[in-house]
């Protein structure tokens, strides 16, 4: 079915490479800007990731709602003797995490001032953000694995180059817990299209390709997919694989800290959706209960490893962890529900723990500590920088009404019932998010404020501004999240049709029934 | 008319908008007005939308509206969608009734405080929450609300968050019913597996098909009581009311005393089809904690000393009561009480409040008494809701609570005695409190260096805009019966009214012993709330029996200790478990991987010692060992 | 002999395919000769004609690449030399070497005012033995450009009469050398005793007729045991590797580069030559070994690194384990009765072609460091050097990304050909062992970026001058890198042709 691109919206102008390069020559411009007029180059940076973010947006608008192919896919051969192509696609999976990657970046070059080095700072945030933009839009396993690992490099010199008093350590471990992941995904990336040989005849290494036509031996096709889990999991980060997340969130500027859990930990759960399922759905059905147990562990860790930390962005760097194992639950229960939910949560923990990195780093800026125990009632002093707090804190804990909530909701009422036990045992991290982030707050916010604090300035309209855009966002989705649901769903459903028929097994009522007639929508009017 | 119905929580949000838009403009106390503006005309609307109703026939009172379309993926279509109909209806009039009420007390209770349109704020915010809950035409919007006012009443009570025990009461009240919660969650996923939809219509008429199992529909029913459990302060998880006291009174009563708590009960009349379709055990659980709650409750009020306490504990044993009457299936008669209940209970909070306000934010009861002729209407007013509590006829309490004790009875005789003793408890608890409040002689004389006030300290009287909603209020606790006499079948408005509602839940006890002798019941009942009364006398007022205060009671039976020093204890030390094992041994893990390449490196360095010979060796050994495995192949 | 000498008939000599030697040769002779006769030439002239005489003939042996592609590859010379693309590839990377280090070496020699002809000539002389290397098809003539080139490299190594590690490390290199071809030579003997030739086609027909040499032959067994050592320890294959780091340590850095780059691939062209035409029916006799040698560098060479302090000892480790890959590389491309094998032998010699280039890059970067004198080159040195020259540090970083084998760089198209090309034959232990060994590599890289980058500069870190044609070596090797790691296709299409050797 997805082999069906052509159908979907298309432009003459390649505007997913448009995606690509936009930020990349930026980049380099930056590079070659001079030194002397520093105000020159964060204009170059700024035009150019604002023109990426306007490109992301005119991508959406123009985006087929109802299809659920990839669109504007772009196809050129590469590097023809290796089968190797450069083949960019976006589908509902991807639609949303690269309009994320493309507002992200200006709010962040807007936002968050490096205090030195503006021009490297620039110049790799931009590098990071062409990396990131690829990623999501590969069709390509090549293509795709180049930017994956590409987007280290930029990451680890803004770790460890303006990182905090650790971060030279953050950032290697970042580097090669990555890079060890990735050296099993490339050999089975290597493996996937010279063993497709033998049912395709040549070799390929393009996504589309190999998913709809090679077929693989079922032993094989298992151990392929670990070569990629693997990758994704430390990407993720899965839980036991997750402890680089805390000391590169902790380390890492502000800056990078939001990048790095609004998008950059995406490609992993997005990594498992469109190459773990979408390649081998035998094999991600088969592990299943590993992937189930192993996320909702990572719920309950990541939750309760939070609630003990005393460093207020190891937490929020935790609750990640917690998060993120919610999408991978979703993303192993196979319904179309629960993994719009998936795709829905990346997005929404993109912009929820985004935001909450971006005031932790204001906390920061003005105290210089980040010690929960040497901040108390700031909500005395900053009364709105506390009412934004507590809107994004709420969100995160998933409150009915903000983006937090329906994610984490589709998620769970989907996997119940493919995944019930795992859901029953997940659910508690629902309790526990409230737990450990309204004792923080009470730490942080509540209380007679002392002498350290009570000079704690309030928020200034630049943040201000910036953070409005997070809290439109949060309200907007929360309320009326039908625009996005509409277009992720159409692709959800083609993947866990293809997981379906591939793996010989139903998951889902829903795919059921779009082969029948459309029937949700007759009993929604039997009702009253 | 009834297409209007969603302008009913549209009011109070508009309401909420602007103040967060212009609340720091408007200040005290054009807020504040705003905002009792926004709930009066929701008041209103709902009023219009209820004559209306009352016009149509029974078929035609149930309706739908459909906003828009919210969460849409697949087989599960959630609407934002209102469902009015008797229940719900009801249920709003009383909310944005005594919510106005609340916000008129409220303009006056909280006068002088700097933060007076934030209050508002959240008070308007909780109204639209709240009629969410109980507009909700599916368990989602409900739940939408459900988790909403948990929000408020979280802001409500730590609305004085620089006390600490303030922000530790609303963090406790959330995670509380957070717990609660899961149970909700729990059962929407059921119902969603077993139906394929949230909407309310849908899953009761399955239920009632019998297209549910009993299975699903008791695991439904239990852990839709687990959520009640949290929102409602039943056993185990009741123990963040009696904290959520730390919030400002109109709080207590609006939030903790007339509408929030009794979602639970709300929610269980809702769904009163699965209920009926679970096994019997299953109601029988729920009476039976509703049952151990309200006696527990009301023992634990008994010694209480703080003037809020005592009615919040009692607000937790009437809640008991009203569980006590679902699990017996006698929905009419909880909701009833629920009316009553919010009648006389929020009467008696705001009542609290005022002679708080009198005392200048002095609580402890031993401090007070003889009050009553400083605050004639706060006593007078009081003391009807006193009356009304203690089940005295013919007081709105009375009539509700012998209801639910009569369907007890043909329910379950022991669950009757524990109803009985409960009353009796009640009773005697309230007369103790009015005792040491409005009579006896005057402790608060002696301290006057204690409150703010110079000079010597004399209580006062609370402004209108604070006694108006009391009077009002005692009016409803005097005349609250009316809705449901027991002496003829005319006289069951609510039971009509309701009809269509709970009829497949609804126990039917005509012809059963205790049906038939009603009366006598009534008589017990009565005999029992005077013999309350004349024992608190006979105790507080005449001095002549000795005071049964044990210490145990005062602490709560050391419950909520008992539970604190768990979490405090055990539970906090596996969270640091957990957290050292994360850092030790995972995290240990791969750094140990790090420091055994880091050994390996540094021994295999000496080898590379910059001797010439030793690097001769190292070939030789190398050759060795090639041909070795050469002349091995060489033989093989 | 002598008495046969009567009846000697001297083979045809096809001169025109023998061009790029005579060229190198006559750079020798002008730079020897005239170089000696006149007095001291103007600045820079000893390496440009150098470094013009490689240019010349590397073009002229691209010249040849056609020539070959259409009559087909094909032994020479009586059958002493090979004519075939992987000869060609090879002879183009030596050339390209001799062609950067003179620049090199001429700023070098610059800085350290000792300019003169020798080290060029020296350059020259190793080339044409390399050229024999890898050209060769016979076992003698391969021994005979073996020591032309070691000989070449171990005076090289000694070229720096200032600093005694330079004379230590031209000593060690000397005598491990000795000892290696020793070997070496004695395995020839021992294959000559078994096949009864030395002709490295004759040696593959000789095998070929199992009932003329059995299976479990020991002169043959032992023979190619010792000839693997010869070659191993020329590749610097761990545990033949001890002599590396000191000596790329203690010899000019430009040279140092030199022995990266030409010396190995010399080495590894011979290597390949000899298992894969010479031995290709007794692989499972030799594959393991491969596979251990393989294994053993990538581990070793990266373990090794992990706590070095001396970046050019660094260097030296990560070209033990990239060593290691390109056994990776030769391992998958004995497996004679697999399609894809040949991929094995492109695999590895582009991996030769691109790694030449970067080491070159690398070391260029390293030698400026090393500032005057040739010794600053601890991890300390280069603190500071992103501040100070921005774009030198920048394209260090390039050198050292590739290495690591990051995407978009020349450096990820050899190790990802190689990794295919094993997995291709089902190798996947080895390719698995190497992708994993390779985290540890990085972590080399990332500590050169790190003192580069992210430390401030210390007060004795002086001002580093960049001479244009240093700059112009890592320009061009930056360039190379990059533009090969986005477009590398018709680099793999020439080189998917190597795979066909003569007499295979």
């Amino acid at each position: 079915m997805i082999a069906e691109v052509s159908q979907g919206a298309s432009m003459s102008f390649p505007i997913l490479t448009a995606l690509i390069f936009f930020p990349l020559f930026g980049a380099i411009a930056v590079v070659l800007s001079s030194n002397r007029r520093p105000e020159w180059t964060k204009l170059i940076a700024l035009v150019s990731s604002v023109g990426t973010a306007g490109l992301s947006i005119w991508m959406l608008a123009s985006f087929h709602t109802s299809d659920g192919g990839f669109q504007f896919t772009s196809q050129h051969s590469w590097i023809r003797e290796w089968g190797i192509g450069w083949h960019l696609g976006v589908d509902g999976i991807s639609l949303f995490l690269v309009v994320l990657t493309g507002l992200l970046f200006p709010l962040v070059i807007v936002g968050i001032d490096p205090h030195h080095g503006h021009k490297r700072y620039l110049a790799w945030l931009l590098l990071l953000e062409a990396g990131v933009m690829g990623s999501f839009l590969s069709l390509d396993l090549f293509l795709f694995f180049a930017f994956f690992e590409i987007v280290l490099v930029p990451m680890y010199f803004l770790i460890g180059g303006w990182g905090y008093d650790q971060r030279v350590y953050a950032a290697t471990k970042f580097f090669l817990y990555t890079m060890f992941g990735s050296a099993f995904m490339l050999v089975g990336i290597i493996a996937t299209a010279v063993l497709a040989k033998n049912s395709l005849g040549y070799v390929t290494f393009d996504l589309v390709v190999l998913a709809e036509q090679a077929s693989f031996g079922t032993n094989t096709a298992r151990w392929l997919f670990f070569a990629f889990a693997i990758a994704f999991a430390v990407k993720v980060p899965l839980f036991p694989l997750h402890t680089w997340l805390p000391d590169a969130h902790t380390q890492a500027p502000t800056g990078g800290s939001v990048i790095l859990a609004g998008v950059l930990l995406k490609l992993g759960t997005y990594g498992f959706l469109r190459f773990g399922l979408y390649l081998f759905p035998e094999a991600a059905v088969w592990a299943k209960p590993l992937f189930l147990t192993l996320a909702v562990a990572g719920i309950l860790w990541g939750a309760i490893a939070a609630t003990m930390q005393k460093d207020l962005k190891r937490l929020v760097a935790y609750s990640s962890v917690a998060h993120l194992g919610f999408i991978v639950l979703g993303t192993f229960a196979f319904t179309s529900v629960a993994l719009t939910g998936g795709v829905m949560q990346m997005v929404n923990h993109g912009i929820s723990t985004g935001a909450l990195f971006l005031l932790v780093g204001m906390i920061y800026e003005r105290r210089h500590t980040r010690q929960i125990a040497e901040l108390k009632g700031l909500q005395s002093v900053a009364p709105i920088f506390a009412a934004v707090f507590m809107v994004v804190m709420l969100s995160s804990i998933g409150v009915p009404g903000l983006n937090g909530f329906v994610g984490e909701f589709l998620i769970l009422i989907g996997s119940f019932e493919n995944a019930r036990w795992w859901v029953v045992v997940g659910t508690t991290g629902v309790i526990l998010a409230a737990l450990y982030l309204l004792w923080a707050y009470q730490r942080v916010f509540h209380g007679e404020v002392d002498e350290a604090n009570a000079s704690f300035p309030e928020i200034t309209p630049r943040e201000g501004m910036i953070l409005f855009t997070f809290i439109a966002a949060i309200v907007f989705t929360g309320v009326y999240p039908k625009p996005m649901l509409d277009r992720i769903e159409p692709s959800v459903k083609v993947l866990v049709t293809h997981v379906e028929e591939r793996s010989g097994r139903t998951f889902d009522p829903d795919v059921v029934e779009i082969k029948k007639a459309p029937a949700a929508e007759e009993e929604k009017q039997e009702e009253h | 008319m009834l297409n209007t119905v969603w302008l009913v929580p549209a009011l109070p949000l508009a309401g909420f908008l602007l103040l967060v838009l212009f609340g720091r403009r408007l200040a005290e106390p054009k807020a504040g007005w705003l905002a009792a503006t926004m709930c009066g005309l929701s008041f209103f609307v709902t009023l219009l939308v209820f004559l209306d109703m009352v016009s149509k026939t029974a078929e035609e009172r149930s309706h739908v509206v459909r906003v828009f379309s919210w969460i849409p993926v697949g087989s599960l279509q959630v609407d934002l969608a209102f469902l009015a109909d008797q229940l719900s209806i009801t249920m709003a009039l009383f909310i944005t009734g005594i919510g106005t009420l609340i916000h008129l007390y409220a303009v006056g209770y909280m006068h002088g405080d700097p933060k007076f349109s934030k209050f508002f704020i959240y008070l308007n915010l909780f109204v639209f929450s709240m009629l969410m809950l109980v507009l909700g035409e599916n368990l989602l919007v409900t739940f939408l609300g459900w988790e909403g006012v948990g929000t408020c009443s979280y802001f409500l009570i730590s609305f004085w968050h620089t006390r600490d025990s303030a922000a530790t009461a609303g963090k406790k009240a959330f995670v509380t019913n957070r717990v609660g919660d899961w149970g909700f969650m729990m059962a929407m996923f059921l119902a969603f597996g077993a139906v394929g939809t949230l909407s309310y219509g849908t899953i009761n008429s399955a239920a009632h098909g019998g297209s549910i199992s009993h299975v699903t529909a008791t695991a439904i029913a239990l852990m839709l009581f687990v959520g009640a459990c949290g929102k409602s302060a039943q056993l185990p998880l009741y123990l963040w009311l009696p904290d959520a006291m730390e919030g400002p009174t109109p709080v207590s009563a609006l939030i903790h005393a007339a509408t929030m708590v009794t979602a639970g009960v709300f929610l269980m009349t809702r769904m009163n089809p699965v209920i009926a379709e679970a096994y019997h055990w299953a109601p029988t659980i729920i009476a039976v904690v509703g049952a151990a709650t309200a006696l527990f409750a009301a023992t634990v009020a008994v010694a209480q000393n703080d003037i809020k306490k005592v009615l919040a504990y009692s607000t937790v044993s009437q809640l008991g009561y009203m569980f006590l009457a679902v699990g017996s299936g006698a929905y009419v008669a909880a909701i009833f009480h629920m009316i009553t209940h919010a009648f006389f209970k929020a009467l008696l909070f705001l009542g609290s409040g005022s002679v708080i306000h009198g005392m200048h934010h002095e609580q402890d009861m031993r401090k007070m008494g003889a009050l009553r002729v400083l605050m004639p209407v706060t006593g007078f007013t009081f003391i009807i809701g006193w009356l009304a509590i203690a089940g005295v006829p013919p007081f709105a309490g009375f009539w509700s609570k012998d209801e639910i004790l009569l369907y007890v009875y043909a329910n379950n005789r022991g669950l009757y005695v524990v109803g009985l003793v409960t009353a009796l408890l009640t009773a005697f608890y309230m007369t103790r409190q009015v005792i040491m409040v409005f009579f006896g002689e005057a402790k608060w004389k002696d301290q006057s260096e204690e409150h703010g006030a110079h000079g010597d300290f004399v209580p006062h009287e609370s402004p209108k805009i604070m006694l108006l909603p009391l009077v009002v209020l005692a009016m409803l606790s005097v005349g609250g019966g009316l809705l449901q006499l027991p002496f003829t079948k005319d006289l069951h408005f609510l039971e009509k009214w309701l009809e269509p509602i709970v009829e497949h839940g609804e126990a039917h006890i005509n012809g059963s012993w205790a049906y038939d002798n009603k009366y006598i019941l009534m008589l017990v009942a009565i005999a029992v709330a005077l013999s309350g009364i004349a024992l608190a006398v006979g105790v507080y007022g005449k001095k002549k029996l000795p005071a049964i205060e044990p210490q145990i009671l005062a602490n709560a039976w050391n419950y909520d200790r008992g539970v604190s020093a768990f979490m405090g204890g055990p539970g906090r030390q596996s969270f640091e478990a957990v957290a050292w094992a994360d850092a030790h041994v995972i995290d240990g893990a791969v750094l140990g991987t790090g420091s055994v390449v880091r050994r390996s490196s540094g021994f295999i360095r000496k080898i590379q010692s910059g001797y010439v010979r030793v690097y001769a060796a190292a070939i030789v050994i190398g050759v060795l060992a090639m041909l070795a495995w050469f002349m091995w192949r060489g033989v093989a | 002999m002598l008495f046969a000498a009567e009846n000697l008939v001297g083979p045809s000599v096809p001169w025109f395919y023998l061009n790029p030697l005579f060229i190198l040769l006559g750079g020798i002779v002008v730079l020897m000769l005239v170089g000696s006769l006149t007095p001291q030439w103007p600045r820079h002239w000893y390496g440009i004609v150098s470094s013009v005489t490689a240019g010349v003939a590397l073009v002229s042996t691209a010249f040849l690449w056609d020539n070959v592609t259409n009559e087909k590859p094909r032994a020479i010379f009586g059958d002493a030399l090979a004519l075939d693309h992987f000869a060609l590839l090879g002879t183009i990377s030596i050339c390209a070497a001799v062609f950067l280090c003179s620049l090199l070496t001429s700023d070098y020699l610059q800085r350290d005012s000792d300019d003169g002809p020798e080290l060029y000539v020296l350059y020259l002389t190793a080339a044409i033995g390399g050229i024999i290397m890898v050209a060769s098809n016979d076992l003698i003539v391969l021994f005979l450009g073996l020591e032309t080139l070691s000989l070449s490299l171990y005076v090289l190594a000694a070229s720096n009469r200032r600093r005694s590690e330079s004379q230590e490390a031209g000593l060690k290199y000397f005598i491990l050398g000795g000892f290696s071809s020793a070997f070496f030579l004695y395995g020839i003997a021992l294959v000559y005793g078994a096949t009864k030739t030395t002709n490295i086609t004759g040696i593959f027909t000789a095998l070929s007729s199992s009932q003329s040499v059995p299976r479990n032959d020991v002169f043959l067994l032992v023979g190619t045991g010792l000839m693997l050592v010869g070659l191993a320890f020329k590749v610097a294959a761990v545990p033949f590797q001890m002599w590396t780091p000191d000596v790329y340590q203690g010899a000019p850095t430009p040279v140092t580069a030199f022995m990266a780059s030409a010396g190995k691939t010399a080495a590894f062209a011979a290597l390949l030559r000899v298992t894969l035409t010479a031995l290709p029916t007794r692989v499972d006799d030799w594959r393991p070994i491969i596979w251990v040698l393989a294994l053993l560098s990538i581990v070793v060479g990266s373990l090794l690194a992990v706590t070095q302090t001396n970046v050019k000892r660094m260097l030296a480790y990560s070209s033990i384990s990239h060593a290691g890959f390109m056994l990776v590389g030769i391992e998958a491309a004995a497996h004679p009765n697999s399609a894809d094998a040949g991929n094995g032998i492109s695999g590895v010699m582009t991996y030769l072609l691109l790694y030449t280039v970067l080491v070159i890059g690398t070391f260029a970067v390293v030698g400026l460091v090393a500032r005057k004198g040739d010794t600053a080159t601890e991890l300390s040195d280069f603190k500071g050097l992103g501040k100070q020259q921005p774009a030198l540090a920048l394209a260090l970083t390039v050198f050292l990304l590739a290495q690591a084998g990051v995407p978009l760089t020349s450096g990820f198209i050899a190790k990802f050909g190689v990794i295919k090309a094993a997995v291709e034959v089902h190798s996947y232990a080895i390719a698995i062992a190497a992708m994993v060994a390779s985290v540890i590599g990085a972590f080399l890289y990332l500590r050169i970026m790190v003192s580069v980058w992210l430390e401030d500069e210390t007060a004795e870190n002086t001002r580093i001058q960049v001479p244009f044609l240093t700059g112009l070596v890592v320009a061009m090797a930056a360039i190379f890198t990059i533009v090969i790691g986005v477009v590398p296709g018709w680099l793999l299409d020439a080189t998917q042709q190597v795979a066909a050797l003569t007499g295979r």
